[in-house]
C-alpha cells in the first residue's frame, strides 16, 4: 500500500518502539503511545516502552489481497499479549511451519519491512513478531 | 398530531435496487433510479423534497467523487434544497436515519429524503479491500496490514474454543440467511447453500471462507421521512421511525472479552430505558452480520440468547434478516441500513419475502467493524 511519508513520519515512535500508555486514573493500561486512556479518558497518563515479550492469543493465516501482489500471502495476523499485560495486534513472522501456531505461543517484537513505495520509493518499517524459539536457535 | 405533543417521524416509503456488480450503472445512475422511484410512488416531485441526505461510506475512495449530496441534486434539478452526506463508516446509514429522524421531529422539517449507495465494483477486489480496511484505524491497524476478516477469523475462533461451539454451528447462520435471501427480489445471492459448504469455499482469513462473509456488490436505497402532515392520505398501516441510538466500543485488541459486541448492548440499554421495548426471538429483527460469527454474538449481546447459544436460537427466530443478512442480500456498505428498513418497513405493512409481521416493534442493527460502533433503530407499527 502506498503510504504518506509525513503521516508515517509523524508517527515514528509508535512504529518502532512499543509504548504503552499506563493510566494513573484508573490504572489501566493500553496500546499505543495516547495522551489519553482509552478506558477512562484521563489525560494522567504515562507512557512506558514494553520490553517486546509476550504470547499470542489468537492468531488467522490470511489471504486477504489489499495490494496488487500475492508475492506476500498467506500472512499471519495475531493478537499478542505483552508480558505488560496489554494486547497488540500485528503480524506474525518467521513462522517455521504454520501448524506450530497456537495460542500461548512465546513471541518477540523484530523490526521489519511493512511495505515500499515500488518501485524506487520509500520503504516503511515497523514491528512484527516472531516465534521466541526461532531466536533460540 | 399524535400522542405526547412531540412531533413524530414516519417512512412513507422505501424503495431499493437489486444489489449486483452493476457494471452498466454509475452511483448517480443507482441513486437516482430508488430516488425516482420514491418519489413516483408518493407523488412527490424533487423540488418538494426539503432535504436529501446520503449515505456512503466509501464513495470519495472508489469512485473519485467527494460532495455527492449536492451532485445528485444538481441532477435532480433541485436547487431550493438542503443537502448532505453522513458517514459513519459502515452505520453510515443508521446515522443518516438519526439525522432525518431527527430534522422531521424538531419541526425543521418535514420531507426527508434519505438516499444510501455504494459503488463497489469499480476496481479489482484487492482495491476495495483495501478501502474497505480503511473501517478500522488506520494508524494502528492499517498500517500493520491488520484488516476486517482476521478479526472476524480472531473472533470466531475465541468464540468456539471459549464456549465450545463447532464451526458447523457459526455455520447455521450463514445457511439460514441464503435461504433468506433466496425469497428477496433484491439480495445479490439469492440461493441457498447446503450447510458444509465452507469447507470448498475460498479462504480468506481462516477459518473466515467466502461463505462466511458478505459479498461485495453495488447497491442504493432510498427512503422518504415524514412528519404527521404528510401521513394524511398514507395508507392505512404505518411505520413510525421512533427512535436512533449508538455508542462506541473500544478497538477490538483493547477488549478484555473479545465475544461480546458491548456497543450493541449499551446502544441496547440506551433505548430500553427510554422505550419499553426489549428484543424477543418473535421480534421483527434485522442485524449486521459481515461475518456470521458476528450475527450470532450480535444476537447474544442484544439479549436475544444466552453467550454462547445463538446458534441454538436462530431457527425460532422467524422474522430474523428476513432479507437474508448482509451474508446473502449483501452490503453495499452505505445504502445497507437503507436495505434493512425497507426490508422491515415492506415486512411490517404489505409483506416482504412471502412473510407478513403483525407486531408492534422492528429493531435494525448496524454497526462498523466488529462493534467499534453500533447503531439501533426502533420502529413501530401504527394502525390508523
Ligand atoms: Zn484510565
Amino acid at each position: 500500500m502506498k503510504h504518506s511519508i509525513s503521516i508515517f513520519w509523524r508517527d515514528r515512535e509508535n512504529h518502532y518502539k512499543l509504548l504503552i500508555t499506563k493510566c494513573r486514573n484508573c490504572g489501566k493500561s493500553s496500546y499505543p503511545k495516547l495522551k489519553r486512556c482509552p478506558y477512562c479518558g484521563s489525560t494522567n497518563v504515562e507512557v512506558v516502552e514494553s520490553k517486546g515479550r509476550g504470547t499470542l492469543v489468537n492468531y488467522t493465516i490470511t489471504y486477504f489481497r489489499v495490494d496488487g501482489s500475492e508475492a506476500m500471502l498467506p500472512k499471519v495476523i495475531g493478537l499478542v499479549k505483552l508480558d505488560e499485560g496489554v494486547k497488540v495486534p500485528a503480524e506474525i513472522v518467521d513462522v517455521p511451519d504454520l501448524s506450530s501456531l497456537k495460542p500461548g505461543l512465546e513471541v518477540e517484537a523484530v523490526l521489519r519491512k511493512y511495505s515500499s513505495d515500488d518501485p524506487h520509493g520509500l520503504i516503511y518499517y515497523g514491528l512484527k513478531f516472531i516465534p521466541s524459539i526461532i531466536k533460540k536457535q | 398530531m399524535w400522542g405526547d405533543g412531540m412531533l413524530k417521524a414516519y417512512i412513507a416509503s422505501v424503495e431499493m435496487l437489486k444489489i449486483d456488480r452493476h457494471y452498466d450503472k454509475s452511483y448517480v445512475d443507482m441513486a437516482l433510479e430508488v430516488i425516482d422511484a420514491v418519489l413516483n410512488g408518493v407523488g412527490l416531485t424533487p423540488s418538494e423534497l426539503d432535504y436529501i441526505i446520503v449515505s456512503t461510506a466509501f464513495n470519495s475512495l472508489l469512485t473519485h467523487q467527494v460532495g455527492s449530496s449536492y451532485i445528485l441534486a444538481q441532477y435532480l434539478g433541485v436547487k431550493n434544497v438542503n443537502v448532505a452526506s453522513v458517514e459513519a463508516g459502515e452505520a453510515s446509514g443508521a446515522a443518516a436515519l438519526d439525522y432525518a429522524a431527527s430534522l422531521v421531529k424538531s419541526g425543521k422539517a418535514s420531507k426527508v429524503l434519505v438516499v444510501g449507495f455504494e459503488k463497489m465494483s469499480e476496481y479489482p477486489s484487492w482495491i476495495v479491500n483495501r478501502e474497505y480496511s480503511k473501517i478500522l484505524n488506520y494508524m494502528v491497524e492499517g498500517i500493520k496490514g491488520v484488516t476486517p476478516p482476521d478479526y472476524a477469523a480472531i473472533i470466531m475462533k475465541e468464540y468456539m474454543s471459549k464456549y465450545n461451539v463447532t464451526r458447523e454451528d457459526v455455520f447455521k447462520w450463514s445457511v439460514k440467511m441464503h435461504e433468506n435471501a433466496s425469497k428477496n427480489p433484491y439480495a445479490q445471492l439469492p440461493f441457498k447453500i447446503s450447510k458444509d459448504s465452507y469447507v470448498k469455499s475460498l479462504v480468506m482469513s481462516d477459518p473466515i471462507t467466502m461463505h462466511d462473509s458478505f459479498p461485495v456488490g453495488d447497491g442504493a436505497a432510498a427512503a422518504l421521512i415524514v412528519g404527521d402532515g404528510f401521513t394524511n392520505n398514507a395508507p392505512k398501516e404505518l411505520v413510525e421511525l421512533v427512535d436512533v441510538e449508538s455508542s462506541v466500543n473500544l478497538p477490538l485488541y483493547l477488549r478484555e472479552d473479545l465475544t461480546v459486541f458491548e456497543a450493541t448492548a449499551k446502544s441496547l440499554s440506551k433505548l430500553t430505558s427510554k422505550h419499553r421495548v426489549s428484543v424477543t426471538k418473535d421480534m421483527a429483527l434485522n442485524v449486521y452480520d459481515t461475518y456470521n460469527i458476528y450475527g450470532l454474538i450480535t444476537l447474544e449481546s442484544l439479549g436475544v440468547a444466552e453467550r454462547g447459544k445463538a446458534h441454538e436460537v436462530i431457527d425460532e427466530m422467524p422474522y430474523l434478516n428476513v432479507g437474508g443478512g448482509l451474508k446473502a442480500r449483501g452490503h453495499p456498505v452505505g445504502a445497507t441500513p437503507l436495505y434493512q428498513l425497507g426490508e422491515l418497513y415492506k415486512l411490517m405493512t404489505e409483506g416482504f419475502a412471502g412473510m407478513k409481521y403483525d407486531g408492534e416493534y422492528g429493531i435494525i442493527h448496524s454497526m462498523s467493524g466488529p462493534d467499534n460502533t453500533s447503531w439501533l433503530v426502533l420502529l413501530r407499527r401504527c394502525v390508523r
